[in-house]
């Protein structure tokens, strides 16, 4: 059996797990759901930009946010596998210890895309437009998951470290929280006391919401042109951070799996 | 009787109020949530909301009140989970069996979660005074918000008790208290309800959290409370009476 193969075979394992578990992408599309509601029709009509310009600013922020809640089932799928034994079947197996881990975050990869799909057409019905051509746009999609992946390899790395599925979303939180929230994702960073406003610029999901929303067209008009590098070239700035993401963690994960079974 | 039923409560609430002091996390995770939000609100999100209050008053005197009551939806959702662990437990049967007056073991589970919901409101308010949170109202003010946040975390404990008695399972007897969580975002607490839209505005003017959180602010800030310290308190008073009565019903029926 090729890499390959095995590779194919393991993700379409862990997509058929996920299809036969919808509330998996229930969950995770209600929650941005409710926040885009909320925060469109309830805070969005009194924030500075008015209302249709706030929308559309804050949906590429939500569809950031959200790849980055559900970057941590990659962890917790691990961190139950290993919990039920199987990673020590796939040890027994003749299988490349990176396909696992690739396999898995693969398959989040296919589940984020149908969640960004589902997200896409709630955003269409709050009134939210892409504003350049298909090209655009796809690179907009693209980057999105792209930076969704590079965390699911810092979730999968967490999740072979950790080993407790329970502790690992209660951690996750705690981290994911302030890194969406202290970011472009939902308001610009000029109303933020200093500190935070620092955080917030260099923060890598800033890049990415601001990439976004310039591959989207969704940039507010009065909006003040930075003086921090990443966010005056945030398409570059995203890729960037997602390929840097990658490259520290997937060395890492992958020898986190291999040394799981040692403990 | 009378005598009797006072005895046997503050007996009962002593024991569930040491339940409270073994577990003091219970305290620090219901104000730790509504602290979260509050420093979300104030450092993040705060500098972009148009609130319309006059200029120079910080917002976090503006969202202050809806806070406290996000405090006490959180501080309640605890009432129905000691609730639904004692009658699991079969403690309420060992009452039954004594010369205990019957409602008193209901009343003890409110009284602590009066005075559990007093303490996780005074972290609140700490955290928010460091934080800016301003006010120049007076002891008669402070103690009109006391007695309004009284009358609420009485009104919700007695929701909780439903939820606690007909509960099946831990999840049920909590699970209640999400949409509680959830009304003051769609309310007066966080944004002035005339910026919303349309359809949403009409649900957040008309109900119980707007003019509860109106006429709090309204106190810190040395404001004519008007008519929603009216409404506020017959929302109270409303859900308290039509929640203590289904309560002591499904508390009857438990118990027989």
């Amino acid at each position: 059996m090729t890499s390959v193969n095995t590779l194919g075979a393991l993700t379409h394992r862990n997509i058929l797990k996920s299809l036969r578990n919808p509330d998996i992408v229930v969950f995770a599309t209600a929650a941005p759901v409710a926040f885009a509601l909320l925060f469109a029709f309830v805070f969005g009509s009194a924030m500075e930009m008015n209302g249709s310009a706030y929308r559309e600013y804050l949906l590429v922020g939500i569809l950031a946010q959200t790849m980055l809640m559900t970057s941590t089932n990659t962890g917790i799928g691990l961190a139950m596998d290993n919990k039920q034994g199987m990673m020590d079947r796939f040890r027994s197996l003749p299988v490349r210890p990176v396909a696992v881990v690739t396999a898995r975050a693969n398959s989040d990869l296919v589940m984020n895309l149908i969640v960004i799909v589902l997200l896409t057409l709630v955003g269409l019905a709050m009134g939210w437009r892409i504003r350049t051509g298909p090209l655009e746009a796809a690179a907009g999609f693209g980057l999105l998951l792209l930076f969704a992946y590079a965390l699911s390899w810092v979730s999968a790395w967490i999740g072979l470290k950790v080993r407790s599925p329970e502790v690992l979303s209660n951690v996750s939180m705690l981290i994911l929280l302030p890194l969406a929230f202290i970011s472009t994702a939902f308001v610009p960073t000029e109303g933020m006391p200093a500190p935070l406003r620092i955080a917030a610029e260099w923060n890598p999901v800033s890049a990415v919401v601001t990439g976004v929303r310039e591959l989207f067209g969704n940039v507010p008009d009065a909006a003040p042109i930075s003086n921090v590098l990443p966010l005056q070239y945030p398409v570059i700035a995203g890729v960037v951070w997602s390929l840097l993401l990658l490259l520290i963690f997937v060395p890492l994960a992958t020898r986190s799996y291999v040394n799981s079974h040692i403990r | 009787m009378t005598t009797h039923f006072v005895v046997d409560t503050a007996t009962l609430t002593g024991r569930s109020l040491k339940h409270i002091t073994r577990s003091p996390d219970t305290i620090i995770t219901t104000a730790f949530m509504p602290i979260a939000i509050m420093l979300l609100f104030v450092y993040v999100l705060g500098g972009a909301i148009e609130t319309g209050s006059e200029t120079g008053r910080a917002y976090i005197d503006y969202m202050l009140p809806g806070i406290l009551l996000i405090t006490v939806a959180m501080g309640i959702s605890y009432t129905g989970y000691r609730l639904f662990t004692d009658l699991r437990s079969g403690i309420f049967d060992r009452f039954h069996s004594m010369p205990i007056s019957r409602s008193s073991a209901l009343w003890a589970h409110v009284l602590t979660s009066l005075v559990a919901n007093v303490i996780s409101v005074a972290i609140v308010v700490g955290v928010a005074l460091l934080m800016g949170f301003r006010t120049g109202a007076s002891l008669l003010d402070w103690l009109a918000v006391a007695g309004i946040l009284a009358v609420f975390v009485l009104a919700l404990t007695w929701v909780a008790v439903i939820a606690g008695l007909s509960a099946s399972s831990i999840e049920g007897a909590t699970v209640f208290s999400y949409p509680l969580i959830f009304l003051p975002f769609i309310s007066s607490a966080f944004v002035p309800t005339e910026s919303m839209p349309g359809p949403v505005r009409w649900f957040a003017e008309h109900q119980p959290v707007t003019p509860i959180v109106n006429t709090l602010r309204d106190l810190f800030a040395q404001q004519p409370v008007g008519d929603d310290i009216w409404v506020a308190l017959a929302w109270c008073v409303g859900i308290l009476v039509g929640a203590y009565l289904t309560a002591i019903v499904i508390y009857r029926r438990t118990i027989t």
